[in-house]
């Protein structure tokens, strides 16, 4: 408050409108690159910190907890000191359970995205900056799956085909991927039109090298946003499957220990509630943060007020 | 209706129509390459002399080379026959129709309720000026989708009909008595109703921001019209239009949500029979199944095409052919 120039220049509104007034103090210009915006909203770091959390509850939790397999406790045992998140109808732990069923959803998560981030970005970029075969492709493929619902068809598949994890998450790469593909299409569409595309084709470059270094880095932004909701929707579908019945017999996720627990909905409600928290927090956190992402990178959206 | 409008619905639907014969030919080989002997699953546990197993292959048809039972399936669905259904005893059409009907009851409800909703909410979102309010509707839509429909369920199960009592959670209708009762309709149509609501309200508050700072909305506004006015006659029309393809498109959505929700219910409808068809490796009924369940989105997607063009005059203009939603 003592320094008024400063807090002026701190509250300055931020919009396309008044861009050209920021203050020419680079110290304060750079708070407005993409990764500044980004790590500067404490909501932003709060999922960050909370998806950090769960990972290392997950994957580092397992050293410290009980065994999740023993049976030699008693038995639908309500939440207690022994164990913190009470037992399931075999007598096993709950809070080791949930670190382990956590591994298989939140790889099921990444994975899937991972798979559609790579597919997409291959069609995708492929239809949006070439056209002809691969944009058919695309359209034909995305308006087969807006027709069966993925779900469903991830639903058949797994049915069908086997429900071991390497399968469901090939399964739910295959049926999830068009979506990423059509952003990754119209970003490419709209950047190969862009002045320095233009610009290194005149300089002569080969248009493969003007796709790899020129397009496709400058589509990843919402690309990259598309792939964070993809890991919130993976984990949704894939607890979707486990809950039906469709899941891992060997590696529990959270979606198999709510199938699990449907019996018992009347006598263990920590049973249902747990997994399912655990679900809805990651899955929230990954979108909450696929937003702050969109925010962050692009700063006229959500805006324009 | 001039000739070249004619000629593009003509081309949608025949566009249509070559999409769901994709979708009986991708079926079909899925279903080929699934283990199982549906011979086996036609008699059951009762042993049977090999000559009975090659009778009944011949009768059903099983023994045809791929092709040509895939010709003569795509022939008696044109004629509106699906199979037979051998665990229901059944014509898989009659079964399915009358699944679809109970579907229909949670799934359109549903579809008006989250629709309704979410555009109220998102047009709250968009108008306030308060930020905490904004913020707390965005964030409540966010957490909206992020909940597993089938969880919500389970929760809504044990809170107001094991702890409260209040409703039922098995079922259309008390046990014994036929037909639809309402109390035994809230509670599946919360489950499945809230996750769609939260992603209309969310698309419904973008689009709004949106079209909120478009010229013509400071044109009524220097117009002296009432902010009211300017929401009904400018905002909420021109909003209409993105929403009525999302509309459109979480009909297969909520389809695809039916089936967990149904599940958690006993609800008697589609996605139940699909479990259970799943589980007992009824072929016949599960892509009899995913064909309606086709066929019902390929229907509604033109419809929401017809809906696009009576709402935007600017569409009737121009011919368009690429308008997908990014969802």
């Amino acid at each position: 408050m003592s320094d008024p120039v400063n807090v002026a220049a701190v509250e300055l509104p931020v919009g396309p409108a008044l861009a050209d007034q920021r203050p020419t103090d680079p110290q304060l210009y750079r708070r407005h690159s993409a990764a500044g915006e980004f790590f500067r909203r404490p909501t932003t770091v709060l999922y960050l910190v909370v998806l950090a959390a769960i990972v290392i509850f997950c994957f580092v939790g397992p050293f410290f907890s009980l065994n999740p397999s023993a049976t030699d406790f008693p038995v639908l045992a309500a939440p207690n000191s022994t164990n913190l998140a009470g037992t399931d109808s075999l007598g096993r732990d709950l809070l080791a359970r949930l670190m382990v069923g956590g591994q298989g959803s939140l790889l099921v998560g990444v994975s899937v995205a991972v798979i559609c981030l790579t597919v997409a970005l291959l069609v995708g970029g492929l239809a949006g900056f070439y056209g002809g075969v691969a944009d058919a492709v695309l359209r034909r493929v995305s308006e087969f799956f807006q027709v069966i619902p993925s779900i469903i068809l991830a639903l058949v598949a797994v049915a069908i085909i086997g429900a071991s994890l390497p399968l469901i998450i090939l399964i739910l790469g295959i049926t999830m991927w068009p979506g990423v593909a059509r952003i990754v299409r119209a970003e490419c569409m709209r950047i190969r039109e862009l002045g320095y595309v233009e610009s290194s084709r005149a300089a002569g470059f080969s248009s493969f090298r003007i796709f790899w270094s020129d397009v496709l880095p400058n589509a990843f932004p919402p690309v990259l946003v598309a792939t964070t909701l993809t890991v919130g929707r993976a984990i949704l579908a894939e607890s979707s499957l486990a809950f039906l019945g469709l899941g891992d017999a060997n590696r529990p996720s959270w979606g198999a220990l709510l199938f699990d627990a449907q019996s018992y909905m009347q006598t263990a409600w920590w049973l249902t509630l747990l997994p399912g928290i655990a679900i809805f927090i990651v899955v929230l956190s990954a979108n909450m943060l696929g937003d702050a992402l969109n925010d962050s990178l692009n700063p006229t959206l959500g805006r324009v007020k | 209706m001039n000739v070249h409008w004619l000629r593009y619905y003509g081309r949608l639907i025949g566009s249509s129509v070559l999409l769901i014969f994709v979708v009986i030919l991708v079926m079909f080989l899925l279903l080929e390459i699934a283990p199982g002997d549906p011979i086996q699953s036609l008699v059951g546990q009762v042993p049977v002399t090999e000559e009975f197993r090659r009778q009944m292959t011949a009768t059903y048809g099983l023994d045809r080379p791929l092709f040509e039972r895939f010709v003569s399936y795509v022939a008696n669905v044109a004629t509106g026959n699906l199979g037979y259904s051998f665990a229901n005893r059944e014509p898989v059409t009659e079964l399915i129709l009358q699944r679809l009907g109970n579907t229909l009851v949670l799934t359109l409800p549903s579809l008006v309720i989250s629709s309704i909703g979410g555009i109220l909410l998102g047009t709250a979102a968009a108008r306030t000026r308060s930020k905490v309010k904004d913020g707390a509707i965005s964030f409540a839509a966010v957490a909206g989708f992020s909940i597993p429909s089938f969880w919500l369920a389970l929760l809504l199960i044990m809170l107001f009909a094991v702890s409260l009592g209040w409703l039922p959670a098995q079922g259309m209708a008390s046990y014994g008595s036929k037909g639809l009762s309402v109390p035994h309709l809230i509670l599946p149509l919360i489950a499945l109703a809230i996750p769609e609501l939260a992603f209309k309200a969310r698309i419904m508050r973008s689009t709004m921001i949106g079209v909120l700072g478009e010229d013509y909305i400071d044109t009524a506004r220097s117009k002296g019209l009432s902010s009211f006015e300017i929401l009904r006659r400018h905002g909420l029309l021109n909003s209409m239009l993105p929403m009525v393809s999302v509309i459109g498109y979480s009909l297969g959505f909520t389809l695809a949500g039916a089936v967990t929700v149904e599940k958690v219910f006993g609800w008697p409808g589609m996605g139940m029979l699909l479990y259970t068809s799943i589980q007992t490796g009824e072929n016949m009924v599960v892509m009899g199944i995913l064909l309606v369940v086709a066929i019902t989105v390929v229907i509604v997607n033109i419809l929401t095409d017809l809906v696009y063009g009576l709402v935007d005059p600017r569409i009737r203009a121009r011919s368009r052919m690429s308008r997908g939603v990014n969802v």
